[in-house]
């Protein structure tokens, strides 16, 4: 049995108060859903991918690469390593077998002529079959032996429609060529790559078709079961030149996989960015019930004072309500996590990607993670209304208007006060002090963000009997305004009469669509710049990017570069760096780029490219102290150093980046197998736009996944892109504003109850249902243009800041886009409508006889 | 049933209650003195706005006054704390209401027993099964109030106000929602609770029906005790609140 009286009018106020908390439950569902679902997903996946790379790393005991000087482990561009150190790795003692590994790009064209495109990277292996070192294995037919013979992995052949015996089309680095299908691969348990579509050749087909030229990328090294690897370890590494070194096999997949799963931690994090908006969102929802629940049971809550309950007590029930909300959420949210998590591993792949077969993880961290914040937030958001409720005077119980004076007093004006300015300077500094700074300004920005609601919301009470007057005057603009009706008039005062509730239901919109606003004008003004960018900065022609993200084998731009249509052609590579200690990402040009990018050179002059000089970006420039003519000291990734003379400032950093070299100069510094991200062309003087377009088009069919592009495609593919991302911030924040919503209809619903007799009152005098309901759906669109209203208003301000935040190459020109704006305040009178039903049915449905007769 | 204790449950002393400042300025309470017998049930009267509700609430601790003292046994309020206070009116003190009186979601026996589990304390049983045969409860406990009509709802309040047997109680126009037949019923149980079980009732009613039930009756008019009855009858209250009205 229950002992306290406390736990047990706790549970018992859950009970009796069921369906006012339902929507309450759910808004915190949402939220720890959210929250769990991000962990579980990128837990599963995480693991998965760490699956993968063990079995792909199959037997390989030892890799042997080039070292590098700084930078990441998985990311560096290595330089390769001659095929020719197997001879003498095979001869040390306790090694078993010795094999290079090359991977290139190089895609599958299907059938119909088209490149076969799977959500991962198409690349081309040398293999030796499933006696070999690496994990793949051999699902069907025989391991390719000979030149023009090539395995594909089972997933891609079945998406292409391949079978054994099948001629398929390969384009590698070297050109496109045609293969007689032989074996069909897979990854351990797998029958894909992971995603990856991949064709695998025999070595000798490989470093010829791949266009290895006898140098690896790394070389595998296996060791006889006898043996023991450390010492074969250190063998090999006493007969190795300075530049390679030697790693267990296992440290090569943990790293490669490393990279992947920093990805997708960065995924995970964005989820939960959006999870703690929603949570947020809820808070708002989840004070707000209360609160009102607060207020109805004044009588019961100071009778219970009366009759002996200490403040305390009154607070420990309430709080302990909260508690038992949150402990049921948690548990619903938990098990909505698991939802989330499959829906969206089904959403991937759905979209084509192979997702190793993943049992969803839930870990205890997981775990502890969700219930910790879906029942701290529901504690959290109860204890203002707990603290209220215990300043309830027991003689509250005779003469509740005493009571609702207790209720009413708070300090909110300076608090709010105090909380907003708080917010705007931690906002302010965060964004400021360090443009797009460290992780830490940013968490600061965002608690700033975060104390500027809270602020807004605290301040808002006072606005909103003003604002809802204002709002009802005005907002059936084209018809009748509402005040001239009696439901509307009624609808009008009733927002006003509880102002902090108004106030608070508004809130939680405000937030939602606040976020909506800033993002709305950060992105216009993102797309803005870009295109004045575009437009006074880019005159090359044509664009030529690759779909995937490995890069252009540079065979394009040179057959490009041969092309009597063109004029000027010039690629873009990039390699990373070290200059005065720190990594800096370094693009690699033709002279030419002059021609096709106005990077609006200060000093000197763009030729110096070819002289082996560097380029800098004004910024650098300055940070540096260096003028044209002096020396910058460099660090290549594999060690090499040079010192390379200044050649030019330049001034527009939008499309070069802040340090240019020339593609000679690259080449003389590193060997890595070189790979062009863009390439920019014009047409040559009298060439008709066509017969150029024409021409690049002819070249570019022999490298399926380059995507050649006019300025206007370019532009707005790139408009495209960046619709795309806002249509997924758009669609992540809706959750946070369907959780709003459901505070709008849940407060709706509590006055409806609260007002019974109220309506009673007014159906007995004569009012028909019809208007009722028209007068509770009024008041819904109130509060919500009033939340739509504080969401411009705070979010135009915060989008503002952050693009004037974000740095020049980003955003040159600040806009605020009228049309989001008016679409959000139609959006929240739908809202509100959409809110209203249920709670105007209610309404409608009173009885008279019954309202009358409530006390 | 004349029988006239003369030390006192509790008493106000000088009490003066003011609300509002200057202009507004409202003497609810004008330097009232006034004890009350233990095993006496009191009613106070007088019309509305004379102060008698207000002199309730500052006698059972449920609200302060501007100046003055009231004491309850041998304790003086105005040294207490909200905490003391709090366990006062657990222990000391028990409240009969006009109306909302039951916890909905607690159990007639539940809300009996409320003021006790509140403190933590563990009931008498034998106290608290005489009060429930007394007022008649005994098969309607695992009742929650919605299912109990509105006499039986009072009954329980009653119940619920004599568990912790405290120094005195107090009710504020415990027969005001209920109809007149009820009404006699629940004060009979009161009449009942002073003199066989020998409890202490303060009763503020404007009823001289109710009021006829108590073994002394004290006026009140514009925050003062304008008159005093002892041992009174309907008609007698009823004379004398004319003669106050006029």
């Amino acid at each position: 049995m229950m002992s306290s009286p406390v736990v047990r009018l706790t549970l018992r106020g859950v009970l009796a108060r069921k369906f006012r908390i339902l929507l309450t439950i759910l808004a915190v569902v949402s939220g720890v859903a959210f929250v769990s679902g991000a962990f579980i997903l990128t837990d599963s996946v995480k693991g998965a991918i760490n699956n993968l790379f063990e079995e792909l790393r199959g037997d390989v005991d030892l890799e042997i690469r080039s070292t590098i000087a700084f930078g990441d482990a998985a990311r560096a561009q290595r330089d390769p390593v001659p095929v020719s150190i197997i001879e003498d790795i095979e001869g040390i003692d306790g090694v078993r077998l010795v094999e290079a590994n090359i991977i290139r790009e190089s895609t599958i064209i299907k059938e119909n002529g088209d490149p076969l495109q799977t959500s991962g990277p198409a690349f081309g292996i040398s293999w030796n079959g499933p006696d070999g070192l690496d994990g793949r294995t051999l699902l069907e037919g025989a391991i390719p032996a000979k030149a023009g013979e090539v395995a594909i992995d089972k997933a891609s052949a079945e998406w292409a429609g391949f079978v054994i015996g099948d001629t398929v089309t390969i384009v590698g680095p070297t050109g496109k060529d045609d293969f007689v299908l032989v074996g069909l691969t897979g990854t351990g348990s797998t029958s894909g790559g992971g995603g990856a579509s991949v064709s695998a050749f025999d070595p000798v087909t490989a470093n010829e078709f791949l266009g290895a030229d006898n140098k690896a990328d790394s070389i595998y090294v296996g060791v006889t079961p006898e043996a023991s690897r450390d010492d074969v370890q250190r063998a090999i590494a006493d007969v190795l030149a300075d530049a390679y070194e030697v790693i267990p096999g296992e440290q090569s997949a943990k790293e490669t996989a490393g990279a992947i799963n920093e990805i997708i931690d960065i995924f995970g994090k964005v989820l939960l960015g959006f999870a703690a908006i929603s949570l947020f969102v809820s808070a708002f929802l989840i004070f707000n019930t209360f609160a009102i629940i607060v207020s109805q049971r004044l009588r019961e809550l100071a009778l219970l004072r009366a009759v002996g309950a200490s403040t305390r007590q009154i607070h420990q029930m309430i709080v302990g309500e909260g508690l038992v909300v949150g402990i049921i959420a948690t548990v619903l949210g938990l098990l909505g996590g698991l939802g989330v998590a499959k829906g969206i591993t089904a959403l991937f792949n759905a979209a084509g990607a192979a997702f190793p077969a993943a049992d969803l993880l839930i870990s205890s961290r997981t775990i502890m993670l969700s219930v910790f914040i879906g029942i701290g937030v529901t504690v959290a958001a109860a204890i203002v209304p707990a603290l209220r409720a215990g300043r309830i005077p027991p003689v509250a119980a005779m003469r509740p208007e005493l009571g609702f004076s207790a209720l009413q007093r708070s300090k909110r004006l300076v608090v709010g006060m105090v909380t907003l300015f708080a917010g705007i300077a931690l906002f302010s500094v965060g964004l400021f002090v360090q443009p797009g700074g460290t992780a830490g300004t940013l968490g600061g920005s965002a608690v700033g963000a975060v104390l500027l609601f809270l602020g807004v919301a605290s301040l808002s009470t006072t606005v909103a009997a003003p604002v809802s007057r204002a709002i009802s005057r005005i907002l059936p603009f084209p018809l009748r305004p509402m005040t001239r009706s009696v439901p509307g008039r009624l609808a009008s005062r009733n927002a006003q009469r509880t102002p902090r509730r108004t106030a608070s239901t508004a809130s939680a919109l405000m937030v939602g669509l606040a976020l909506v606003s800033t993002v709305s004008v950060v992105a216009a003004s993102v797309k803005k710049s870009f295109t004045d960018q575009l437009q006074a900065s880019v005159t090359a022609d044509f664009f030529v990017t690759n779909m995937s993200f490995q890069g252009l084998p540079v065979a394009f731009a040179e057959r490009l570069a041969e092309l009597p249509e063109l004029g000027s052609v010039s690629p873009f590579r990039a390699t990373q760096a070290l200059i005065n200690d720190e990594e800096k990402q370094i693009g690699a040009v033709k002279p030419e780029m002059g021609d096709l990018v106005d990077i609006d050179i200060q000093k000197g002059s763009i030729d110096s490219l070819d002289e082996g000089a560097i380029l800098l970006y004004t910024d650098p420039a300055r940070d540096l102290n260096v003028d044209v003519g002096d020396p910058v000291d460099i660090t290549w990734q594999n060690g090499t150093k040079s010192t390379l003379k200044v050649g030019a400032i330049y001034g527009d950093s939008s499309v070069a980046g802040n340090w240019l070299i020339s593609l000679d100069t690259l080449a003389a510094v590193s060997s890595a197998t070189p790979v062009d991200f863009f390439i920019g062309a014009d047409i040559a003087e009298g060439v008709p736009i066509e017969d150029a377009r024409a021409a690049v088009d002819t070249v570019a069919a022999d490298f399926p996944s380059a995507e050649v592009q006019d300025q206007a495609e370019f532009q707005k593919s790139q408009e495209d892109q960046l619709n795309q991302l806002l249509a997924i911030v758009y669609g992540l924040l809706i959750f946070a504003i369907f959780i709003a919503v459901l505070g709008i209809a849940n407060t709706m619903a509590l006055s409806v109850f609260e007002r019974t007799r109220e309506f009673g009152l007014l159906r007995a005098v004569g009012m028909s249902r019809r208007h009722l309901k028209r007068s509770v759906r009024w008041e819904a669109i109130i509060v919500s243009v009033f939340g739509a209203t504080l969401g411009i208003v705070v979010g135009i301000p915060l989008g503002v800041s952050v693009s004037l935040a974000l740095p020049n190459s980003f955003v040159t020109s600040t806009v605020i886009p009228f049309n989001t704006i008016v679409n959000i305040l139609i959006a929240s009178v739908v809202v509100g409508i959409f809110a209203a039903i249920f709670p105007a049915r209610r309404a409608a449905k009173l009885d008279v006889l019954d309202a009358i007769a409530t006390n | 049933m004349t029988q006239v204790s003369t030390s006192a449950a509790a008493g106000a002393i000088n009490a003066s209650k003011i609300y509002g400042k200057d202009d507004s300025e409202v003497r609810a309470l004008d330097d009232v003195t006034v004890d009350f017998a233990l095993g006496q049930f009191t009613a106070i009267m007088g019309p509305s706005g004379s102060g008698k509700s207000t002199l309730m609430h500052c006698l059972a601790g449920l609200d302060s006054l501007t100046s003055g003292r009231v004491i309850i046994g041998d304790t003086d309020l105005a040294q207490l704390d909200d905490k003391k206070l709090t366990s006062l009116r657990r222990e000391k003190v028990g409240f009969i209401f006009q109306a909302y009186n039951l916890i909905p979601t607690l159990t007639a026996l539940e809300n009996i027993t409320l003021p006790l589990d509140l403190g933590g304390i563990k009931p008498d049983q034998e106290w608290l099964d005489t009060v429930i045969d007394k007022m008649n409860l005994r098969n309607r406990l695992s009742h929650r109030p919605s299912e109990l009509s509105g006499g039986q709802q009072q009954r329980v309040a009653v119940a619920r106000a004599l568990a912790s047997r405290p120094q005195i109680i107090f009710a504020d126009e415990p027969t005001g929602n209920l109809d007149s037949k009820t009404g006699a019923e629940i004060l009979a149980f009161m009449k009942h609770a002073v003199t066989d079980l020998g409890q202490t009732i303060v009763m503020v009613t404007h009823d001289p029906v109710a009021a006829g039930y108590a073994d002394r009756v004290i006026f009140l008019a514009d925050g003062k005790v304008v008159d005093e009855v002892e041992n009174p009858t309907a008609e007698i209250v009823l004379d004398r609140m004319k003669r106050l009205g006029s």
